[in-house]
């Protein structure tokens, strides 16, 4: 019998819905035999005791979460997220380095620092990414800080606000759908597969429209209807980043494209319904090979 | 801008890697913001005043690494220094003495150094309790009113907060044994240039925490050390 540690946070643990899939995961370590223990952040100091660390809180290299993963990583212990995924799905500006080194599908995408942000060199991006086109402050996650712009003013005024929280921001073509793919990956092979339905009355997954918040919807695709290139798109993503458990967003088209490849991707909206083994091949993953 | 692969493109002063100064010893000066390169040790080294996540300086650094370039520091060595209790832990398996500390989300006893630890977090502001009634506004700072946790250190009655600027792992500090800290704070990290905080008692210093170090509050001595090591003529 081995110990898991799950690494939790209070301040990002928000619904039921992220509770009940944290004892899913804990249910299926402890029917596999093994021993669970809920670690928040005060606790950090446990994680050397554990045989395996698997991190389930909004992760970010400025953050708790990665102290829990470099804590887990100088003890020589299994973790998921391990600290150099935290590191490059945090950023995108690193992200998209990652997938471009592999030569991964992505939109055409510009990284910009404050000496780009002027009226001539704007009109330019603009006329080689085509508008709108969407900027990125880079450690935007919940597709917080990301921005369709239409024309030159609204692209400086966004990439301003962004600049003050980083010296380099994303700009990238737009590329319109109804859905996205998320693809999950763990240790480089396909894990999972579902579409996040787009909200009509928004570009995100995830927005606030007149002050309400408005939630994609998860439909779960099981593995026979995903198509090949897809999956592979999906794989090949997870594969560029590192040898962790990814959720990669593929915007469908003519050419599917890879729009972020996210670590500690969601569990709770429904993501794994058609595979109903995922926390089992997690714990397998992290205890067992 | 030029691209790196298809598809994807740099601000077009950053695909060289970071714009080293023109090194020119004649009327030579620290330039607020600049980021110098020196090749040592194999590796290209970085002298920055912000080697803080998502900098100028950290872009140019990941997109020489991702280029296959031995660099210094590496990214991972830049958020290890500043988040405090990564950073101890680093150090500590790097041998050197560290402060002891645990991670709370309120109040911390006294006598003790805190930090923050969030996203907006900066090592070069910790607050000092010292039992007063001050401490809980101190905690509530570090803190963001109990939102984030904080990493706390104790103070013995016999220990001092100490600063001194490394560059290059050489200090110009008077306290013992801050020389032998700074030199393997350097073999550690290899960050060039950059401030030990550390609680310095009888038994020697032991390491609070790295930062930043801006140009501006270098001391003449040390401005010289470093301008000197720039030029090469400490390598020598």
């Amino acid at each position: 019998m081995s110990r898991l540690g799950i690494f939790v946070d209070r301040r990002t643990l928000s619904s039921s819905d992220q509770l009940t899939s944290l004892i899913r995961c804990r249910d299926a370590a402890e029917e596999m035999g093994h021993s669970v223990e809920f670690i928040f952040p005060v606790d950090i100091r446990k994680i050397p005791q554990m045989d395996a660390l698997f991190i389930r809180a909004r992760t970010d290299p400025m953050n708790i979460t990665y102290v829990a993963s470099r804590m887990a990583a100088f003890a020589g212990i299994p973790v998921i997220d391990d600290p150099e995924s935290i590191q490059v799905c945090s950023d995108k500006v690193n992200m998209y380095m990652h997938l471009a080194r592999a030569g991964v599908a992505i939109p055409r995408t510009l990284f910009l620092s404050k000496g780009d942000i002027h009226p001539s060199r704007v009109r330019d991006i603009m006329d080689d990414l085509g508008t709108p086109l969407v900027l990125k402050e880079p450690s935007t996650s919940f597709s917080l800080r990301v921005e369709r712009v239409e024309d030159p003013a609204a692209f400086i005024r966004v990439a301003r606000r962004y600049l003050k929280m980083s010296d380099w921001v994303v700009a990238q073509e737009y590329v319109q759908s109804t859905y996205d793919w998320r693809i999950g990956v763990l240790r480089g092979r396909f894990l999972y597969a579902c579409k996040y339905i787009i909200p009509s009355q928004t570009f995100k997954i995830q927005d606030s429209v007149n002050g309400h918040v408005v939630y994609c919807a998860v439909e779960s695709v099981p593995p026979d209807a995903v198509p090949a290139p897809i999956r592979d798109l999906g794989v090949a993503a997870g594969k560029a980043i590192g040898d962790g458990l990814y959720g990669v967003d593929i915007k469908d088209g003519k050419e599917p494209k890879v729009i972020e490849v996210n670590d500690n991707p969601s569990l709770e909206g429904g993501e794994d319904g058609s595979y109903p083994h995922v926390y089992r091949e997690i714990v397998h993953a992290l205890l067992e090979t | 801008m030029n691209g790196v692969s298809p598809g994807i493109a740099t601000p077009a002063e950053q695909q060289g890697g970071v714009p080293a100064a023109a090194v020119n010893r004649r009327g030579f000066h620290l330039a607020r913001d600049r980021v110098y390169t020196v090749r040592y040790g194999g590796y290209t080294t970085f002298v920055s005043e912000n080697y803080s996540y998502k900098s100028e300086t950290y872009y140019a650094i990941l997109a020489r690494e991702l280029a296959g370039e031995a660099v210094a520091p590496d990214t991972q060595s830049m958020l290890d220094a500043f988040v405090v209790p990564v950073c101890l832990e680093r150090a500590g398996h790097c041998g050197i003495p560290v402060a002891a500390y645990t991670i709370m989300h309120s109040c911390a006893p006294a006598p003790a150094i805190v930090y923050g630890l969030n996203y907006f977090a900066s090592t070069s502001h910790f607050e000092v309790l010292t039992g007063d009634a001050r401490d809980r506004e101190k905690v509530r700072h570090v803190t963001n009113g109990g939102k984030y946790p904080c990493c706390s250190q104790p103070i013995s009655p016999d220990m001092a907060v100490t600063r001194a600027v490394s560059v290059f792992g050489k200090v110009l500090s008077p306290v013992p044994g801050m020389q032998e800290m700074a030199g393997s704070v350097w073999e550690c990290f290899r960050i060039p240039l950059v401030e030990l905080v550390c609680l310095s008692g009888p038994g020697g210093p032991v390491l609070s925490s790295l930062c930043p170090v801006r140009y501006s509050r270098l001391q003449p001595a040390e401005r010289r050390l470093l301008k000197a090591c720039i030029f090469g003529q400490v390598f020598l």
